[in-house]
């Protein structure tokens, strides 16, 4: 699409975003035209939400225009945008969870019906008058979503999907004419999704127009009539679902980079007879409603990597956090070499050696990148000393801590070099990489890592996944949960491909990287599959 | 609904019981607990359905009575309209503080209220030119109904709760409005309203300058009722006392905030031989409070005994 587009409702020119070192948005350039569903995609951390932050006026781009109807919009406020004619949902539903179901909806007419304050505080006719408006408005917009039924429900009993649905209902009542809907899709089942489908065309068809942010391919291969696809803040490729899921830069961009320097190595050998260090059986894990994790079983043997792959909210990180103890599981059994561990806190588990590095570093940016190291192994000194040993510190714990620290400095020898740097200047591979130092300050023998290539430039994800290697062969043992599923394959021993809460596929790192199929994980499946969905959800 | 229309009636009907029944000591009583139910269901509302913590709202108390006390002693003009004048002056005061105030949030608030409340009794304090410092200021004229003053007890009762019924109608008008809705929303889901169009900074400060105003009112009737001023009963600890009777209440239920002062005021007459340990037994009931009965201590109390009698039912058969 040209910029001379005509019929451009929202044109989105050269926007860049900069959070310090980092791009989340880097010049990037769209049009969307009055009527259509356009979708936003890419991997965790593309920037796609934070473009959304930036049309609906919650943030403001480093540089760049945006232009809704002729009208720029930057530096307006998000409540002026909004009456401009954008509306947009949130990822978590937001509800107003102390107000029924068409309370909710009412909410969103208020801005356009609001009146005078004398009124609403007499309640005269003419305040009567504008809460049956809203009411009407509310009920509409219900109708139009199909939760025309429990308008009268509390709106924290509905289940997730209605609740998104409801989301709907709200923005739809502001009379925004461009909705920006941010992962409505996230942890809905499949008859949950096909509704969503549904009032997204229905949406369309009463003439709004849709950028809708999703994860799942499925959902955005069905509603979409164009895509532009985002990868770390660029804007990789634009077009029909159809162009956009055959572009090689789209398909590398999901699966990793293939020119990656860490090259498959042979195993050395056979995983399948090393002891199994933890066994998970049937695990399950959810959040209110939403089944995160579906009766996972897996096991892992002693000094391998094991990688666990799959699309955004596929439920890997709720595994490593069900297994860390920071999830409590739903039903199923964890079981470390022959302690049962599922349900215990998570203290407890570090303490038996089992270590996660979190999804988005968790490091302490006020202190410096030593203490930082530091209190990695306070955990552990204070179950050894008690709180007193760590508030005076002993020489031997003292001297402990600096051989430790050490040799980590040896692994990452740039933390050094940043040694009495705050940990929130470094750079994000460096934060990576202190992350990881800091999980290995507690000794663990399993180290469970969430995403560590989050955000991070090629070159850095080869050099951490390098040290992961060889940390490898110093005989610890390692989870690796990743999106960049060539990349983890590459130094993986084994993998399992999660969608949707379940293992959708398992084998030796080596097969895996070579099945095509894998790339439906990421993608979207055929279209079959959810075709029968469909006619499932409708019957 | 049949339930809410039935409380207006079955409240006056109960006041006009007690005030035929009742002792002196008794409506004495009743007429403290209608002033503080006037500032507590005003900060139910700040506090309660738009979720904004207020630790300074004994400042506007305090603001309504010297303002119309001083008006109506220097000026010599009827209390009958000072008090309004004195409810102008603090909702010009909540307009000019709120926008400051509201750059902030949760624990900023707090404390940002906490040293709006300080700052205004300070100045009570200190401004001895004007309102007698801590010695405070007498003679300040009563109310007075076709020349004849209200002065004892039994003549301000009809007054100070007629009143409160009002204020319980605007402000479960207000809660139904349109504006009811944002500020529900607010108290809820903050950054959610803006990309509803709404602007959140003014409902806050919207429903600031109406709980300054329910305040204002109750501080200056108290003036004329009482007589009397001095800066004790407007300090911090009357902003907290308020806030354990909202709490009590049930934070966003305005019939349940009235309960709760009674409540509150009653303890406090128990527990005065026990003198500033009764400050630890609010705390403690805060506390408590807080952590087993969130809707409010009362209102938890009418779950257990709605859910006890619908056991009783369900074991009679029907």
């Amino acid at each position: 699409m040209t910029s001379a587009d005509t019929s451009a409702l929202l044109t989105v020119r050269n926007v860049s975003m900069h959070f310090g070192g980092l791009k989340a948005l880097n010049d990037v350039s769209f049009d969307v035209i009055k009527g259509e569903v356009l979708s936003l995609i890419g991997p965790n951390g593309a920037g796609k939400t934070t473009m959304l932050k930036i049309a609906s006026g919650a943030q403001a781009p480093t540089t760049g225009k945006i232009a809704y109807k002729g009208t720029q919009i930057i530096g307006l406020s998000a409540d002026r945008i909004n009456r401009l004619g954008i509306g947009r949902t949130f990822q978590a539903a937001e509800i107003f969870d102390t107000m029924t179901v068409r309370e909710n909806v009412m909410t969103g007419a208020v801005a356009r019906e609001a009146g005078s304050v004398a009124s609403s505080l007499l309640y005269w006719g003419r305040a009567k008058q504008r809460v049956e408006k809203l009411r009407q408005i509310a009920d509409e917009a219900l109708d139009l979503v199909g939760l025309g039924d429990m308008a009268d429900l509390p709106a924290q009993d509905l289940p997730t999907g209605q609740q998104r649905l409801l989301g709907f209902a709200r923005i739809f009542a502001t009379g925004a004419e461009l909705l920006l809907l941010d992962e409505p899709g996230g942890g809905l089942n499949a008859v949950e999704k096909t509704r969503l489908i549904e009032t997204i065309r229905r949406l369309r068809d009463l003439g709004r127009t849709v950028i809708l942010v999703e994860h799942d391919m499925s959902v955005i291969a069905q509603v979409s009539d164009r895509i532009v696809v985002l990868d770390q803040g660029l804007k990789i490729s634009e077009g029909t679902p159809e162009k956009v899921k055959s572009d090689p830069k789209v398909i590398e961009a999901y699966l990793g980079t293939s020119a990656s320097t860490v090259a498959p190595k042979p195993q050395k050998d056979q995983p399948a007879f090393r002891p199994v260090e933890m066994e998970v059986v049937d695990l399950t894990v959810t959040y209110g409603q939403t089944v995160a994790v579906d009766n996972v079983s897996l096991k892992l043997r002693t000094g391998e990597i094991l990688t666990i792959l799959g699309a955004n909210g596929a439920g890997k990180s709720s595994l490593l956090k069900a297994i860390a103890g920071l999830e409590k599981p739903a039903g199923g059994t964890i079981k470390l070499r022959d302690k049962h561990i599922a349900g215990i806190p998570p203290d407890k588990i570090a303490a038996l050696g089992l270590c996660l590095t979190p999804e988005g570093r968790a490091l302490f940016p006020s202190l410096s990148v030593a203490d930082n190291l530091a209190l990695g192994r306070y955990v552990s000194l204070k179950r050894k000393r008690g709180l007193l040993g760590i508030l005076a510190l002993r020489q031997e714990d003292r001297d402990e801590i600096d051989a430790k620290r050490e040799e980590i400095y040896q692994l990452f020898p740039i933390l050094k070099e940043r040694a009495n740097q705050k940990a929130g200047t470094l750079s994000g591979g460096q934060g990576q990489m202190l992350a990881i130092g800091r999980s290995l300050m507690n000794d663990p023998s399993i180290l469970m890592l969430d995403e560590p290539s989050l955000g991070l430039a090629p070159q850095v994800i080869d050099e951490i996944l390098h040290k992961l290697e060889h940390l490898r062969e110093q005989g610890l043992t390692l989870i690796l949960v990743e999106q960049n599923a060539s990349a983890a394959l590459r130094i993986a021993d084994r993998g399992y491909v999660f969608s949707s809460g379940r293992i959708s596929m398992q084998g030796p790192a080596q097969d895996l990287l070579e099945d095509p199929s894998i790339r439906d994980a990421y993608l979207g499946g055929d279209d079959a599959n959810t075709q029968t969905l469909r006619v499932n959800a409708t019957q | 609904m049949t339930l809410h229309d039935f409380r207006y009636p079955a409240a006056i009907l109960a006041l006009i019981i007690c005030y035929f029944f009742g002792d002196t000591y008794f409506i004495s009583l009743l007429v403290i607990i209608a002033l503080h139910s006037m500032a507590a269901i005003g900060l139910s509302l700040l506090s309660g359905y738009a979720g904004q913590i207020s630790l300074g709202h004994a400042a506007f108390y305090g603001i309504g009575a010297y303002t119309s006390a001083l008006i109506a002693l220097h000026i010599g003009i009827t209390p009958w309209i000072t008090i309004p004048m004195s409810a102008v002056i603090a909702g010009i005061v909540a307009w000019a503080v709120g926008p400051i105030m509201f750059r902030l949030k949760g624990h900023h608030l707090a404390m940002a209220t906490l040293a709006f409340g300080i700052i205004v009794h300070v100045a009570l304090v200190e401004m001895r030119g004007i309102t007698g410092g801590p010695n405070g200021m007498g003679g300040i004229p009563p109310l007075s109904f076709f020349g004849t003053p209200l002065l004892f007890d039994e003549d301000i009762f009809p007054l100070v709760w007629g009143v409160v019924i009002v204020m319980i109608l605007l402000s479960e008008n207000l809660i139904r409005s349109p504006h009811g809705f944002t500020l529900r929303a607010v108290g809820a889901r903050e950054h959610v309203v803006p990309t509803l169009g709404s602007d959140t900074n003014k409902s806050k400060c919207l429903v600031l300058i109406i709980s300054a105003v329910f305040a204002a009112i109750a501080g200056a009737i108290y003036g004329h009722y009482i007589g009397y001023l001095s800066p004790g009963p407007f300090s911090t600890t009357f902003s907290v006392k308020l806030l354990v009777m909202v709490a009590i209440g049930g934070f966003s239920r305005i019939w349940g905030v009235v309960l709760g002062v009674i409540f509150v005021t009653f303890l406090s007459e128990w527990l005065k031989p026990f003198g500033n340990v009764e400050l630890l037994f609010y705390g403690a009931l805060l506390i408590f409070t807080m952590i087993y009965c969130p809707n409010g201590l009362l209102s938890q109390l009418g779950v257990v005994a709605s859910n006890a009698a619908r056991n009783l039912r369900q074991r009679t058969p029907s």
